[in-house]
This record gives C-alpha cells, sequence and structure tokens, in this order.
C-alpha cells in the first residue's frame, strides 16, 4: 500500500469545506430569522438580520480567500480541483441567499406595523420560506454525503417553491382595490420573490455536488428551456 | 576522450557508420511531409504501441503497454519512480538496444512500420526520432560544431543555414548568434538544454522524445523550454517523461499514467500503463482512482 501523503494539504481542503457549507448554517438562522420578522411584521427582528448579514458576508470572503490560497498553492487537480471550483459557487450562493434575507428584511418596514395583511398570502409565503430553508439543509447534507440523487431532489421541492409563488401572484392580483392592501401585496410579491431565488440558489449547490461527484456541469433543470431534463442520471 | 563522446553521439543522433547494409525504414505509406521532417497538421497515429514489454535480465520493467501517440501533438508519460516511463520512453528510438541486457516483446508501430523489426536499421530510427535528456549533454566543442555535427556526419547540404535554422527553432540564435565559436560548455544550463534540442532538430527529425528535459533546469528556463516544445509541436511530434505533473498539464496534449506493480511475493516489480487519456481529462476528472490518487498528490 503506497504511503499517504499532502496530509496537512488534505486537512485544509477538508477544512475548506467545513468553513464554506457551515455559511449554509448561518443562511438557515438568517432564513428563521426573516421568516418570523415576516410573520410578526418585526421590524426590530429585521433590523438584526441585516446587521447580521455581514457575519456571511464575512464568510464568503474568508472562504474566497482560502481557495485564492489553495489554488496558488497547492495546484490542485481532479476531484481537488472541482471541490474547490464547486466551493467557489457554492459560497457565492451562500452570499447570495444571506441578501435575499436582507432585501426581505429590508421590505418589511415599508408595510407599517400595523400592515393589512391578507391571511392566505401570508400563509403561502411562509410556507414558501419553510420550503426554502428545508431546501438549504438539503443542499448541505447532499454536499456533505456526496449525495446526488438527494442533490436532484432539489428540484422536485423547488417545483412546490415555483407553484406557491405562483399562487401569492394570483392572489396579489386578486387582492382589491385598497391602495395600501394593494401595496402591501405588492410588497409581499418582493418578499416570495426573493425567498423564490433562495431555492434557486439552493438548486444550484446540488448541481455543485453532482458535479464533483460525475465531472459533469449540468443545468438539473435549464430555466430557458423549463420542461426539459438536460442532465441525464450519471 | 573526444572519440569516445562523438561516438556516443553518433549514436545517439543516429549517425553511426555501422550497418550500412540495413534496410532503411520502409516509409512508403507516410506522407511526403513526414518523409522529410515535416510532420503535416492533424492528429494521426503516429506511433502505435501493442503488448509492450521491457525485460532487463529477464524481468520485466514495463509490461503490456498499448497506447498510440498522435501527430503534431506532445505526449507526456507521468508516474512515480520505477514505473518504466524513461523505459518506455527509449523504446520510440530504440535506445533501449544500447543495454545489452535489455529485451522487448511486442510491438511498436512507426507509422506502421514495426520498429522492433529484425529488418529496421536502429541507426535510421534514431535520426528520425531524436532524444533530449534529463541532463544537458552538449559536446565539448563550440557551440556551431555541436549543431553542425549530425549534418555534418549525415553528409547534408548547406551546414551554416542548417545550424542557424536550428538555434533559430530552439529559440537560441538570438542569444548566440555573436558567439558561436564559443565553447557550449560556458553556456547557462538552460541554453545547453536548448543547444541539445537544436542539436536534435538539425539533422529534420519527425519526433523529439524529451526524458525529463527541465529537471536540472531553474523555473525561469524550464519556462523556455516548455515555450519551445509547444511552438516545436507545430513541425514535430514530442514525447516527454516528466515528474513535474504541472508541466504535463501545461504543456502535453495527452498523458499516460503509469504506476508500479508489485507481484505476490512483492519480490518483483514492474510498470504498467494504468490510464490514457487527453491531459484535461487527466487532471480534471481521471477514469481510475490510482491517477486520481498520483495526480492530486494522495499517495508518493
Amino acid at each position: 500500500m503506497a504511503e499517504r501523503t499532502r496530509l496537512h494539504y488534505q486537512e485544509e481542503l477538508e477544512e475548506l469545506e467545513r468553513s464554506a457549507l457551515s455559511g449554509l448554517d448561518l443562511v438557515v438562522a438568517a432564513m428563521d430569522r426573516t421568516l418570523e420578522a415576516v410573520e410578526h411584521q418585526d421590524i426590530e427582528l429585521a433590523e438584526l438580520v441585516i446587521a447580521d448579514d455581514d457575519r456571511i458576508d464575512g464568510r464568503y470572503l474568508e472562504v474566497h480567500q482560502e481557495i485564492l490560497t489553495l489554488l496558488a498553492t497547492q495546484a490542485p487537480v481532479a476531484t481537488d480541483l472541482r471541490l474547490i471550483s464547486a466551493m467557489l459557487h457554492v459560497i457565492h450562493s451562500i452570499e447570495r441567499m444571506g441578501d435575499q434575507c436582507v432585501n426581505i428584511s429590508k421590505v418589511i418596514p415599508l408595510t407599517g406595523h400595523d400592515a393589512p395583511q391578507h391571511e392566505d398570502m401570508v400563509d403561502r409565503i411562509l410556507r414558501m420560506g419553510k420550503q426554502a430553508r428545508s431546501m438549504v439543509s438539503q443542499a448541505k447534507k447532499a454536499f456533505e454525503g456526496r449525495d446526488v440523487e438527494l442533490a436532484r431532489d432539489l428540484v422536485r421541492q423547488d417545483d412546490v417553491v415555483d407553484q406557491l409563488n405562483k399562487e401569492c401572484f394570483a392572489l396579489a392580483v386578486e387582492v382589491g382595490d385598497q391602495k395600501d392592501v394593494r401595496e402591501w401585496a405588492m410588497t409581499m410579491m418582493l418578499v416570495a420573490r426573493a425567498i423564490e431565488r433562495i431555492g434557486d440558489n439552493a438548486v444550484d449547490i446540488g448541481e455543485q455536488v453532482a458535479f464533483v461527484v460525475t465531472g459533469l456541469f449540468r443545468e438539473f433543470e435549464d430555466a430557458s428551456h423549463p420542461g426539459e431534463t438536460p442532465a441525464p442520471a450519471p | 576522450m573526444l572519440e569516445r563522446v562523438a561516438d556516443q553521439a553518433k549514436r545517439a543522433t543516429g549517425a553511426a557508420t555501422g550497418r550500412k547494409d540495413a534496410p532503411e525504414i520502409d516509409v512508403s505509406g507516410v506522407t511526403e511531409g513526414v518523409r522529410h521532417g515535416h510532420a503535416l497538421k492533424g492528429s494521426d497515429t503516429i506511433f502505435d504501441l501493442k503488448d509492450l514489454t521491457v525485460r532487463y535480465n529477464g524481468q520485466p520493467a514495463v509490461k503490456d503497454v498499448t497506447m498510440d501517440v498522435h501527430e503534431n501533438e506532445i505526449t507526456a508519460l507521468i508516474g512515480p519512480s520505477g514505473c518504466g516511463k524513461s523505459t518506455l520512453i527509449r523504446c520510440f528510438n530504440r535506445m533501449n538496444d544500447l543495454i545489452p541486457t535489455a529485451t522487448v516483446e511486442g510491438h511498436c508501430f512507426y507509422h506502421g512500420q514495426d520498429l522492433y523489426d529484425s529488418k529496421v536499421d536502429p541507426v535510421e530510427v534514431r535520426k528520425r526520432i531524436g532524444m533530449v535528456f534529463q541532463k544537458p549533454n552538449p559536446f565539448p566543442k563550440s557551440i556551431f560544431d555541436n549543431v553542425a555535427f549530425g549534418p555534418k556526419v549525415l553528409g547534408l547540404k548547406d551546414v551554416s543555414e542548417r545550424v542557424e535554422r536550428a538555434l533559430r527553432g530552439a529559440a537560441l540564435w538570438d542569444e548566440v548568434k555573436d558567439r558561436l565559436d564559443q565553447n557550449a560548455y560556458g553556456m547557462s544550463g538552460g541554453q545547453q538544454q536548448r543547444l541539445c534540442i537544436a542539436r536534435c532538430i538539425a539533422v529534420d527529425p519527425d519526433v523529439i522524445l524529451m526524458d525529463e528535459p527541465c529537471s536540472a533546469l531553474d523555473p525561469i528556463s524550464t519556462g523556455k523550454i516548455e515555450d519551445l516544445m509547444l511552438e516545436l509541436k507545430e513541425q514535430y511530434s514530442i514525447v516527454i517523461v516528466t515528474h513535474n505533473m504541472q508541466q504535463a498539464a501545461r504543456v502535453s496534449n495527452r498523458t499516460a499514467f503509469l504506476i508500479v506493480e508489485l507481484s505476490a511475493s512483492e519480490k518483483d516489480r514492474w510498470g504498467e500503463l494504468v490510464e490514457y487519456d487527453d491531459t484535461d481529462k487527466i487532471f480534471t476528472n481521471p477514469a481510475d482512482p490510482r491517477t486520481e490518487d498520483y495526480v492530486t498528490g494522495k499517495v508518493g
């Protein structure tokens, strides 16, 4: 049996992955707060989410710098190279998901403390949020386990988010004639849109899982050709 | 001393005077451009190895290698020490013939002609398939004479023009044109290696074999040789043995990975070809886990 070498480098790679993927835990925590702020119209909590996004941005910069260092000093190839390339995508998705929580938190004060709430619409937005949150956790689990099937399942989960988003839109169109209610509904559509994007980011991470495992990069679903399945099962 | 060096050089450049009666390599099926040492563009097969095994004293050094080498490409052979990559590259121009205990089984077809056919003259082979070694080995002569040696021995015309063309081809002309009469030993290591490349291309070979050509050079000289290789492959086909995997990744079109195999008793060891593919495939998504472990440096 040949002797194992470059152990320090392997440790650095493992630490990089841990550091990047735990960024998803930060996103989950931000989403929990964001959804609670939406549900209770809690402006203070929303401000906390905005302030706390610095932690996610900090993780992004940290992982990005570590990736540059590993590329420059270790010349990674093969699976190591694919992992590092995937990490660049993953950490970018994490940063984007954090920003979507900030986007949601920023619009909460616009609706005021006693905003008119359309129960069905709030219900759907909260369901969307829980679904997207679950997808973020699933993306992390799929990456850690190099589980392509679990990663591909994110597409099915994302269909639920997309469907709820469409229902929100339909409800917003029919929300009524009052100006303040219409304003509230339009703001809620911005919230729904941000959550929908978080779901897409989770699917992007799933695609990176498939890339690391198979070496083939294909989108699970092509937004410009919906309904087609561009990625054959490996 | 000088005579011995010159004799070695004759053999290395394929200019030995013996075996005049031996038939030349049959290149009737070879395109005109190739026959005159200027391979045509494309990726036709130039070497085709079939179950090639090389033994030293009956012990296999490399076993059952089957692979093809393509024209106007750089083909890299990589693998750990003892995997037989140097032995393998020496099969491409029958350099193993110079080792008395070496025997070769299987086939090494060059443009369809088996190089190990008894009718083939190894000297003629080495004229078409030149070699550059790990350590620069200029003759203790002037820069001009080093490059002119092969063309003179072969009785080629226009030696001065050939020398200039070869030195230009080896990206050395501008550095040495004003001191062609000076001893080659006064050159830097990197210049000496480019001189050896110039000496090799001065006789218009078809293929250049390079056995770790940069391992004795600093990074700047290495960079120059690598740039030169990329230019040379437009005209020649190149096979390179390298320990430097990044060098294989940087310059080669295809990479062959060899590994050391041990017998059950662990007494015998030999090299085997594990994987041969496009270089970007080998370095981004190799098919064999042993290749993966080697290129990522997980095993030594």
